[in-house]
Order: structure tokens, then C-alpha cells, then sequence
């Protein structure tokens, strides 16, 4: 059974589009990675399932109802963590951590292992806090009562690497203990590392469902070869898959190598003396980049708090793998 | 209704509800102290020396001045009172919905399993008490000093003047409630309730002085406020009571109806 279902799924702000004709599905016991730049409509659509937003049009169903802006119920199965934090600036983590439980029936069975491996002191006051000790108190309060589906939106935002890394860690445990992680991000190397499905969303629309696999496999590889002797580039632009031959110097060339033309590429250099040989394996940025080239909708979607207010037009690529 | 919001919501709210209320059993203590001090004749006289239009200001109209109901409606509750808890109420109120969108709070909330019909129920309950508190904080000190000081209410007009206190305040503090449920910033319902308040007073002023703005006192909220009446044995107009119990019910009601349909994030 899907955990998560929309069909149709529409969100519009007055004339303004937030997302439009969205339909997914996200299987249960799964990871799903919902990709897309700042504004896209990710935070839009997880509010559309979560009932805080009425869609305009559509439905959505999540772990098997549908989602009405009354749900109270059905979010005692769910656990969701904030995009952009907001928590009551003069109250301590202990007593935030207690209110939940107050509405939950009592403490999460995850909050003291969720507490120590995140290294949250919860005697601070919120607005004493940090950006990434807030970020790590929102986790924890979405994630303690171990729900059957964890709404996740750009969960590692602010935190060091190390924490991300615990944060990955829990998903994955949750994920053995057959819980479903819907996770938005625009990091795409946290996609790659913990989703097994990705949905992208480009100016409010579901441009692409598929396998991460998959996704990688088409993958772009940046390769760069030292030959002993000095090579024109049209020894590597004829081939079909290659482009961007560029000549670093009369002995080395660089190129863009798509997804299979990495063989041929290889069978070519085998009649030349290779000196040194460097294939840098494009990550899932390069495929994303793809789906955003071309002309972008007149019409681009509404940011919304949460949602930063750089449009699908701005998308711009960073070392470490966000858009 | 969810106790543990009821809970939550007046944690929050503890620094505002305890100076406002210390604020209230002092104001009326010193009133009440005071009384012996400058009422009777020599307020009477103090009073006519006064020009009429300083004393509609103040809200002494429908009483005599010399009177302890002309007194405290006068030096107290015609106007500073008024002041005072509708600042309570309109802040208490005005941030009970769209407070909580404005800051973000609301979208923790909602993540948990609670919905929104108990959540409004329990806003509204949580600010039903803090009127009723407010009320105590105001009259309770009038009754409870009033004898060391020769004033003697009564248990029927204190209780007639609790209760006629409490509706005002559901009334105003409904009116903030409800716009509460419609905006996404607590600014906004707090300012529109509060100008509201001054549009009404100010018609209440001028409808003293001129017949030609007294069209606008059939549902002018402050022209019905006498509490001198009560506190003089007088009886006010059923439908200054109506006009509290319906507009306080149901700009409640409305607010709570609202706030169950509309986008919250």
C-alpha cells in the first residue's frame, strides 16, 4: 500500500500558482526523496498532506485516508519536522518536549536515544539556542514518538555534518523498522545517500518520479586525461555522448561524458599513451540540473514561508550538492 | 477541548495575565482606598467645577457624580478600566489564531494529533477563563477592601457587575477573536479590535453632546458600559446584556468556524 498518494494535487495562493497537478505515490516502507529547487512548491504540497493547506484541487491520501484539514488522527501516525523551525522562543527543549507529549499520550519512545545522539541539552530556552539546536529540538519532537510515516522537510538545514550523518542514521533505522521517510530537500547529495525514490518538482509541477538508480545511471562524468604525446580535441568529439571536449593544455583534454559513452570513451584512449587518467562521476546534481535547463513557465510558483523566495529561474548549483 | 493546550496556552501567556491582573487589584484597591479620601460632597463639588465636556469623556453621563457608582464609573471604570482590560483582551485574543500562523507556531501544533475544532474550543475556552480572572482581579478587591473603607456593594451588585464586566470583555475580546481567525499576523487583529474600541468611544463622546451621532448606540459596545448604574442599585437595559451575550457568542462562534476552514501556514 502507498503511504502517501495525491492525485491531481493543486495549491494556488489567490491567482498565484503554489503546485499544480501534482500526483504521486510514495510506497510504504520507503524512503522518497522530493527534490526541487527553493520554491518549487515542496513545502506547499507537504502542507497540502499534512492538512494545514486546502488544495484548491485534487486529494491526497496518506497511510490509506484522506487528508481533511480536521485529520487529528491521522497525524497521530505521522511525524513532521519543519522546513523552517518556529518554536516558542522563551520555552526550554524540556518543555516542548513535554507539550508533545501531552498531546501524544506521553513521551516518545525514541526521546532520550534521540536527545543523546543528537547531543541536545533541552534545559536551554529556545531563543538560546542555536540555528542547528533548534533544527536538532525540531527533530526530535517530530521524530520521538517513532511514527509510522515521517514527513521530513530539508531536515539537516543548519546542522554539521556530523549531525546530518545521525540524521541519516535514524532514517535508515526507521526505514529497517518499516517506517516510511518522505524527505524534501534540495541537497542533492542527502537525496542520494538516503532515497530510494525521487520526485522532482520543478515551478510547481511533478516533472519526474523515478528510481534513484535509475537516475544515476544517466548520470553526467567529468573526465579529464594526460596523454603522453599532444592530442587534438576532436579525438574525443566525434564520439556520440561526448561533449565540451575542452584542451587544457597540448597534452590534456577535458570532457562531458554521458551516462554509457563512458565505454567508447574508454576503447578510444586505448590507442593512445595515457599518462594519467582523472573521472569525476558527476553527482545527482548534474541529472537534476537537466530537468531544469530549457525555458521556465511564465507563471513560476508562489514562495511560501518555509519556501526561500528564490524562484526555479535563480536555480543556482553549489559545490556541496544544494540548488 | 485539550487540556494540554488549555495548559500551554496559559503558560505562555503568564507574564501578561499576571501584570495585567496585579495591574487590575491594584488600580481598584487604590480606588477603593480613595474613595473616602476625595468622594461624597467634596467629589461632587470637585466635579461640578469640571466642564461638561471633560466628564462625558470620562463616561460619567447616566450617573450622578456625587454618587459611589458616579465615582468609580467616573475616576475608574467609565474609562481607565475599559483601557485597561481591552488591552488584555484584545492582545490575549487578537494573537489566539493568527498569533500563532503569524510566528510559525501553529504549523508545530497541527503536526499534532489534535484537530482543529478542539483547538479553537480550547483558544476560546482558555480566553472565556482569563475574562472571568479579569473580572475577579477588578471587582473582587472593590468588595473584598470596599468595607474598611464605608463602601458596601452588596453580593447582587457585585455579582451583577461581574458578570455585566465579563461580557463586556467576551465582547470585545470576541470581536478580536474572530479577526483573529481570518488574518496571519496577531498586528493586525490586535489593531483593527483596538480601533474599533476608539471609533466606539468616540461616538459614544459625541452622541453625549449631539442627538445627531446617536444613531450609531444601538450597537455602540462602550455607550452600554454603566457600571455606576449597577453599582448604584440601578438595573441596565436588557439589551445592553443582549448585546454583549450576542455579539461575544458569536463573533466566538464565528471565529471558532473560521479558523476550522482556513489555510493555516
Amino acid at each position: 500500500m502507498d503511504a502517501i498518494s495525491t492525485r491531481g494535487l493543486s495549491k494556488y495562493y489567490g491567482k498565484t500558482r503554489g503546485v499544480e497537478d501534482v500526483s504521486l505515490s510514495v510506497p510504504g516502507g520507503a524512503v522518497y526523496g522530493f527534490l526541487g529547487p527553493n520554491g518549487s512548491g515542496k513545502t506547499t504540497t507537504i502542507r497540502c498532506l499534512l492538512g494545514m493547506l486546502r488544495p484548491t484541487a485534487g486529494e491526497a491520501t496518506v497511510l490509506g485516508h484522506q487528508v481533511t484539514l480536521d485529520g487529528a488522527e491521522l497525524r497521530r501516525r505521522v511525524g513532521y519536522v519543519a522546513g523552517e523551525v518556529h518554536l516558542y522562543e522563551r520555552e526550554t527543549g524540556r518543555w516542548h518536549l513535554d507539550y508533545v507529549a501531552g498531546f501524544r499520550g506521553g513521551r516518545g519512545t525514541l526521546t532520550d536515544d534521540l536527545v543523546e545522539r543528537f547531543d541536545f541539552d533541552p534545559s536551554k530556552r529556545v531563543k538560546e539556542l542555536s540555528k542547528g539546536n533548534k533544527q536538532k529540538l525540531a527533530l526530535i519532537l517530530g521524530m520521538a514518538h517513532d511514527p509510522e510515516l515521517l514527513i521530513l522537510d530539508e531536515p539537516t538545514s543548519g546542522l554539521d555534518p556530523l549531525n546530518q550523518e545521525a540524521v541519516y542514521g535514524v532514517i535508515d533505522e526507521r526505514i529497517a523498522a518499516g517506517r516510511t521517510v518522505f524527505l524534501s530537500s534540495h541537497v542533492l547529495s542527502e537525496v542520494e545517500r538516503v532515497c530510494e525514490r525521487v520526485g522532482i518538482v520543478r515551478s510547481g509541477h511533478l516533472v519526474a518520479e523515478e528510481n534513484v538508480r535509475d537516475l544515476l545511471g544517466k548520470r553526467l562524468r567529468q573526465v579529464e586525461v594526460r596523454f603522453a604525446e599532444t592530442v587534438a580535441p576532436s579525438f574525443l568529439a566525434d564520439l556520440p555522448g561526448v561533449d565540451s571536449v575542452t584542451a587544457l593544455s597540448e597534452v590534456v583534454l577535458a570532457a562531458r561524458v554521458k551516462g554509457g559513452a563512458i565505454d567508447m570513451v574508454l576503447k578510444r584512449l586505448a590507442g593512445r599513451a595515457v599518462t594519467d587518467i582523472t573521472i569525476e562521476q558527476a553527482g545527482l546534481e548534474d541529472v537534476f540540473l537537466e530537468f531544469y535547463r530549457g525555458d521556465e513557465p511564465a507563471n513560476p510558483p508562489a514562495p511560501v514561508a518555509g519556501e526561500g523566495s528564490e524562484g526555479p529561474g535563480s536555480v543556482t548549483s553549489h559545490r556541496g550538492g544544494a540548488l | 477541548m485539550s487540556w494540554t493546550l488549555l495548559r500551554g496556552t496559559l503558560h505562555q501567556r503568564r507574564a501578561s495575565i499576571f501584570w495585567f491582573c496585579i495591574g487590575l487589584v491594584l488600580y481598584s484597591w487604590l480606588m477603593t482606598w480613595f474613595y473616602p479620601k476625595i468622594g461624597g460632597g467634596r467629589y461632587a463639588e470637585m466635579i461640578q467645577s469640571l466642564p461638561p465636556e471633560v466628564l462625558v469623556i470620562f463616561g460619567g453621563t447616566e450617573v450622578p457624580f456625587a454618587s459611589l457608582g458616579g465615582y468609580f464609573q467616573t475616576e475608574y471604570l467609565g474609562l481607565m478600566w475599559m483601557i485597561i482590560v481591552a488591552a488584555a483582551v484584545v492582545l490575549f485574543a487578537g494573537r489566539a489564531f493568527s498569533g500563532e500562523v503569524g510566528a510559525g507556531t501553529m504549523e508545530l501544533l497541527l503536526a499534532q494529533p489534535i484537530s482543529r475544532l478542539q483547538l479553537a474550543l480550547t483558544r476560546v475556552a482558555a480566553f472565556v477563563g482569563y475574562t472571568v480572572v479579569l473580572s475577579a482581579a477588578s471587582f473582587v478587591p472593590i468588595q473584598a477592601f470596599g468595607p474598611a473603607y464605608g463602601i458596601e456593594l452588596g453580593a447582587k451588585t457585585f455579582w451583577t457587575l461581574f458578570a455585566f464586566g465579563t461580557l463586556f470583555m467576551l465582547a470585545v475580546g470576541g470581536l478580536a477573536m474572530l479577526l483573529s481567525a481570518v488574518f496571519r499576523d496577531s498586528g493586525r487583529p490586535s489593531g483593527i479590535a483596538a480601533g474599533l474600541l476608539v471609533v466606539f468611544w468616540i461616538a459614544d463622546l459625541v452622541s453625549s453632546v449631539s442627538k445627531a451621532a446617536r444613531f450609531f448606540d444601538p450597537i455602540n459596545l462602550v455607550s452600554y458600559w454603566q457600571p455606576g448604574k449597577i453599582i448604584n442599585g440601578e438595573s441596565i437595559s436588557p439589551r445592553a446584556w443582549w448585546i454583549y451575550g450576542l455579539v461575544g457568542a458569536l463573533s466566538l462562534a464565528a471565529a471558532v468556524v473560521l479558523f476550522r476552514r482556513r489555510d493555516v501556514a
